[in-house]
């Protein structure tokens, strides 16, 4: 066993030993020379080859080159690091000047309710940042006295958008003589299609948000705008065992029974998702637009394209993460002008062609005929008002208890009902708690 | 001497079996992680994590080492880790010399304390610790991270080191004292020499838990040219993604020091144990 430690190492040192030597040269980004009297201090959490990392990084070079004598020092950070330490850094004096902040009630909301971000109201008027932003973009930029969205002071900033859609594989639909549904009798009637075939048809995860999404989407289709309000922004009460709720829970019972989703579902990932996707092994995965830049760039063995839920005018979706302003920021006014940078046309438009969802972009203008689709499916779906937000947003922890309520559809241990009561709990619980 | 060689009982065979199949199990994580390091994010999504790259693809790593510019992260894990390490020993031998030889009054309360302390889960302390390192101006510097973890790991360190001096030979210290020797004489001339293996594994032991540690650095690090290594590699969690090859390929990173670390000084340990082991 030690030999084998021993060789393990050796290769593992010889192995590093390269890196070391292909890495010689890497030099400091954080960009520690200061040029000028001004340093504009940026924090986000996009991967660099993301559609946002690509826009962003765009944009720190047209903010230097406006702003001569200003040095942008840009530090990657992680997702869970900005989860974590959020609150305690924000109310410090090493709170950076303008950062990506996940957008809803519990992370922006809760930092807007405890004064650690800037009212960004003023600007956005001055700036027109409302009027670049479509009204249900901007539910989750603006937040009450209580940290609740939708109304209230501006204390974000969205510069992306992202929805649910279903996206297919055109080989697969091709090889079972299937056109793209566009009625949810078309769709159900493909599933069956590749259910009788031997296939199962979508790829899910319900280990995580993917199956969720499903069993809300199907409730969607039975739902308006006042049904979403009312679950979202505590509009009136919302009936577990209403028509929306009971047709969500029953159908995606239904359809495992039917073999459209698999009963190994309930332990899979999100990522495993995915991957199966991209390997072929499903013709259906019913996800977000996150997924989007990354097909695009590793789908390479068969045709794929999107399509919009055709099962109702509402879809989930919202706004991106957000740029906020730390009420401890130093250079607010810089923050502001590099917040106006990358909400204009052509850092939108970079954004729109890398693969992500721009907010502000010139339809025109985007060019790449995939992420054309993506834009166009959007702009349909926001100007028929069906941004209908997550089902895990309106109660701290929610995630975790409709993840174990799908779960239990999944695996069939509870009929829907008992699901729905289970999941009606904590809901009502919070409403208890915000004094609804 | 293959003649005196005694015929091996079937017991020793399962017994060798049995750690042959431990050894594999125990090396299997590594091996998929070293597996998907090499691998591109193509390869990985069409194969999954278990299939076999086709070449060796060092983009991976080479491209993560740049972004979080590994080389400075690599510097402060050593220079954290190290004084860590040497202050918790320092600390932990001038503490256990008054509790286990000096045998000051209630030190069975004190050790108790010790271990208490010991065992407080690490997110208790954040807020205070929080407010405090905030008070003295030490938030976001390695300076708070070094005096945290060398008062942790030496709390740890105060109560193994006074049972082990608490056995040390009276003789020995009386003959010291006979001869003219004070108490800082006897500590540096008799006691740390003759503890010496015990000190040096303590020594690795603290290097390599500071070296792990996670959450408090997280939580006091916030300039990224501040970071450990652990809390770099955290950055490629995104939200709702993940890069498996990249992801991978950190690990990697991450892993080959602590063990390059282990297996140099993995003679030294050794020799502490058995020592440990034969008083």
């Amino acid at each position: 066993m030690l030999k084998i430690g021993r060789t393990a190492a050796a290769a593992v040192l010889a192995a590093s030993a390269l890196v070391l030597a292909a890495c010689g040269g890497s030099g400091d980004p954080g960009g520690g020379s200061s040029s000028g009297p001004r340093t504009l201090t940026l924090w986000h959490y996009e991967g660099a080859d993301s559609a946002m990392g690509k826009a962003w990084a765009q944009a720190i070079k047209e903010f230097e080159t406006s702003h001569p004598g200003v040095t942008v020092k840009f530090e990657e950070k992680g997702f869970e690091q900005i989860q974590k330490t959020a609150g305690m850094v924000l109310n410090s004096d090493e709170a950076p000047d303008v950062m990506e902040y996940n957008k809803g009630n519990a992370t922006a909301g809760l930092l807007s309710k405890q004064g650690l971000l800037t009212d960004l109201s003023d600007e956005a008027a001055k700036r027109g940042w409302d009027k670049l932003l479509s009204p249900s973009l901007q539910t989750t930029a603006r937040y009450d006295d209580r940290g609740i969205m939708g109304s209230g002071k501006w204390f974000g900033i969205p510069n992306y958008a992202e929805y649910v859609m279903v996206y297919y594989n055109k080989d697969a639909f091709k090889k079972q003589g299937i056109e793209v549904p566009t009625t949810f009798d078309e769709f159900t009637a493909a599933l069956d299609t590749f259910a009788k075939a031997g296939i199962t048809p979508i790829a899910t995860g319900g280990a995580e948000y993917p199956a969720q999404q499903i069993m809300y989407l199907l409730a969607l289709s039975k739902a308006d705008r006042a049904w979403v309000d009312g679950f979202q922004q505590y509009k009136g009460k919302v009936d577990f065992h209403g028509p929306e709720f009971t047709y969500g829970a029953q159908t995606f019972a239904d359809w495992v029974k039917k073999g459209y989703i698999s009963k190994d579902s309930a332990g899979i990932k999100a990522e495993d998702m995915g991957v199966s996707f991209i390997g072929g092994k499903f013709p259906i995965m019913i996800s977000g637009s996150w997924w989007y830049g990354r097909f695009q760039e590793q789908i390479k063995d068969f045709d794929w394209g999107s399509f919009l839920w055709p099962g109702g005018a509402m879809a989930p979706g919202s706004s991106g993460n957000l740029w906020v302003v730390p009420e401890k920021a130093k250079n607010k006014d810089l923050a502001y002008d590099f917040i106006d940078i990358t909400m204009n046309k052509d850092i939108q438009n970079l954004l729109g062609n890398s693969g992500g969802l721009p907010v502000a972009a010139d339809p025109g203008a985007i060019t790449d005929p995939k992420s054309k689709e993506l834009v166009e499916n959007f702009n349909k779906l926001s100007s028929q008002d069906g941004l209908a937000f997550y089902p895990d947003w309106p109660a701290p922890g929610y995630y975790d208890v409709l993840v174990a309520g799908v779960q239990e559809l999944i695996n069939g241990s509870k009929t829907p009902e008992q699901v729905l009561d289970e999941i009606a709990g904590p809901y009502d619980d919070n409403l208890a708690d915000i004094g609804n | 001497m293959s003649a005196e060689r005694p015929v091996r009982a079937p017991g020793r065979w399962a017994v060798l079996a049995a750690l042959a199949v431990l050894a594999v199990v125990m090396s299997s994580p590594f091996l998929i992680v070293t597996l998907n390091a090499f691998k591109s994010p193509a390869e990985y999504s069409s194969g999954g994590p278990l299939s076999l790259p086709k070449g060796l693809y060092l983009d991976g790593i080479i491209d993560f080492w740049n972004r979080v510019d590994f080389g400075e992260k690599l510097w402060n894990s050593l220079l954290i880790s190290g004084a860590v390490a040497i202050g918790a020993v320092v600390l932990s031998v001038l503490n256990a010399y008054a509790l286990g030889i000096g045998r000051v009054r209630g030190r069975l309360w004190i050790l108790v304390l010790f271990l208490v302390a010991n065992t407080l889960p690490q997110e208790s302390l954040v807020y205070p610790l929080y407010y405090l390192s905030k008070e003295v101006g030490l938030y976001d510097s390695k300076l708070a991270v070094i005096l945290i973890f060398t008062v942790i790991q030496a709390a740890f360190g105060t109560y193994l080191l006074s049972s082990v001096l608490g056995q040390f030979p009276r003789e020995i210290l009386e003959a010291a004292s006979i001869d003219g020797a004070g108490k800082w004489r006897a500590l540096s001339r008799i006691v740390v020499p003759i503890s010496r293996p015990t000190l040096s594994v303590l020594l690795i032991f603290f290097f390599i838990w500071t070296w792990n540690e996670f959450f408090l650095p997280l939580i006091f690090l916030i300039s990224n040219d501040n970071q450990t290594v652990p809390v770099a590699l955290g950055v490629l969690q995104g939200e709702k993604m993940m890069d498996a090859t990249m992801s991978s390929a950190s690990a990697l990173l991450g892993i080959v020091p602590a063990v390059a670390f282990f297996l140099i000084f993995q003679r030294t340990l050794t020799r502490g144990v058995t020592v440990g082991a034969i008083k």
